[in-house]
C-alpha cells in the first residue's frame, strides 16, 4: 500500500473535525466582498484610467491652451487628445471583454490563463502611455525650443547661443528626466502587478510544464 | 417566495449539505484558523457569483469542486498574516492517538507535512485523489491530460515517498 492510501482511510476520519457552518452563516458570507485577484485587478485598472484622465483635464486649464496657442501647438494637442481618449476606451472595451469573459467554471489552467490576458492588456496600457509620453515629450521640446527661439529678442542673440556642450548637457538631462519618469512608472506598476499576480503565474507555469 | 430568495434558499442548503468539500480544501491551502475561515468564505462568495451557469445536470458538488478549487488556486488573494504553526498541528488534521499505533500515526503526521510542503497545482493533484477522483475528472478540474495528470501524480507519490524514507 503506498503512503497516499494510507492517507485516504486517514483523510474520511478527519471530517468529523471539520468545522460545520449554519444555514445563517452560510447566509451571512454571500454579502461579504470578494476579495479576489480578478476583483483588484478590474478595480486598479479602473483607478488608473480616471487617474490618467483626470490629470489630462487638471492639467489643460486656459493658461495652458494660451502657452500652446502661443507654440502653434494648439492642433496638436487636440490630436493627441483624441488620440489618448480613443486609446483609453479602446483599453476599457477590452478589459471589461476579459473582466467578462472569466468564469471559475472553466478549468484551472483555462481561468489562469483567462487572468492572465487581463495583464498582457494592463502591460499593452502602460507600453502605449510609456511611449506616448516620450513621443509627445520630444515633439513638444522641439516645438518649444523653435519658437521660443524664434519669438524672443535679445540684443546679442550670440550670448545666448548654446555651445555644444551646452547642448549635450541639455539633451542629456532631457534624457534623464524621462529615463526617470519611465522608470517610476514602470516600477509602480511592476510593484503593484508583481504583488499581485506572482502567485498565479507560478501556478500558471506549473501547468504549463506538465504539458510539455 | 420570490425567484431570487428560492435560488438563495437552494442555494444556502447546497452548500451547508457540501461544506466539507470546501473545508477540506481549505485545510490543504491553508496554515491557521483565520486563513482557513477567510478562504472558505471567498470560495462561498466564488460559488454564489457563479451559482446562476450552475445547471441541474451535473451534480452540485462536481460543480463545487472546480470553483472551489479555482478560487483555491487562483483567485484568493493570501492575506499577510503571522502564520501560528502550533494552530496547523492542534486545529488540522488532528489525530486521535487511540485509533493508530504508533508507527502508522507518525507516519501519516509525517504525510500531512510533507503535503504541506507541496506546490498549489501538486496539493490539488493530492486533495482530487484523497477524494477518490478518477484521472478523467482531475484532467478535466486542471485543464491538463490525463496522461500528465498521471505522470505528476506518480511523481508526487514518490516526492511524498522520499520525504518520509530519507
Amino acid at each position: 500500500m503506498d503512503e497516499l492510501d494510507l492517507l485516504k482511510q486517514d483523510w474520511k476520519k478527519q471530517e468529523e473535525s471539520l468545522p460545520k457552518l449554519s444555514y445563517n452563516d452560510i447566509y451571512k458570507m454571500l454579502w461579504k466582498k470578494s476579495s479576489s485577484i480578478v476583483k483588484w485587478i478590474f478595480v486598479i485598472s479602473i483607478l488608473e484610467f480616471v487617474f490618467w484622465g483626470i490629470l489630462n483635464i487638471l492639467l489643460a486649464d486656459g493658461e495652458y491652451w494660451e502657452r500652446l496657442e502661443h507654440l502653434h501647438l494648439t492642433e496638436f494637442t487636440i490630436g493627441v487628445y483624441i488620440i489618448t481618449y480613443g486609446v483609453t476606451f479602446y483599453f476599457i472595451y477590452r478589459f471589461y471583454r476579459n473582466y467578462r469573459e472569466i468564469s471559475a467554471l472553466d478549468d484551472a489552467k483555462t481561468l489562469m490563463k483567462k487572468i492572465l490576458s487581463i495583464r498582457k492588456t494592463v502591460k499593452l496600457y502602460i507600453g502605449y502611455i510609456i511611449i506616448s509620453t516620450i513621443v509627445t515629450s520630444i515633439i513638444y521640446s522641439g516645438f518649444y525650443i523653435y519658437y521660443h527661439g524664434l519669438d524672443t529678442q535679445a540684443d546679442h542673440p550670440e550670448q545666448y547661443n548654446f555651445t555644444l556642450t551646452q547642448w549635450l548637457i541639455f539633451g542629456g538631462v532631457m534624457i534623464i528626466g524621462l529615463a526617470l519618469f519611465t522608470g517610476l512608472i514602470w516600477l509602480f506598476y511592476r510593484i503593484v502587478y508583481g504583488i499581485l499576480l506572482k502567485r498565479l503565474y507560478k501556478n500558471y507555469k506549473e501547468l504549463r510544464k506538465l504539458e510539455l | 417566495m420570490s425567484v431570487d430568495k428560492e435560488l438563495e434558499h437552494q442555494f444556502i442548503t447546497n452548500l451547508e449539505k457540501h461544506q466539507n468539500i470546501a473545508h477540506k480544501i481549505c485545510r490543504i491551502y491553508t496554515n491557521d484558523k483565520d486563513a482557513h475561515q477567510d478562504l472558505f468564505q471567498e470560495i462561498t462568495i466564488q460559488l454564489w457569483k457563479a451559482y446562476p451557469k450552475f445547471r441541474g445536470d451535473s451534480k452540485f458538488s462536481t460543480w463545487m469542486y472546480r470553483v472551489a478549487l479555482n478560487t483555491a488556486i487562483t483567485l484568493y488573494r493570501k492575506k499577510k498574516r503571522e502564520i501560528k504553526t502550533q494552530d496547523f498541528d492542534t486545529v488540522n488534521f488532528k489525530i486521535k492517538a487511540e485509533e493508530y499505533n504508533d508507527e502508522i500515526e507518525q507516519q501519516i503526521s509525517l504525510l500531512y507535512a510533507a503535503i504541506r510542503e507541496l506546490n498549489d497545482i501538486e496539493k490539488a493533484l493530492v486533495f482530487l485523489y484523497l477524494e477518490e477522483k478518477n484521472y478523467k475528472e482531475i484532467s478535466e478540474t486542471l485543464g491538463i491530460t490525463e496522461v500528465n495528470a498521471r505522470v505528476k501524480m506518480n511523481r508526487v507519490k514518490t516526492k511524498l515517498k522520499s520525504i518520509l524514507n530519507p
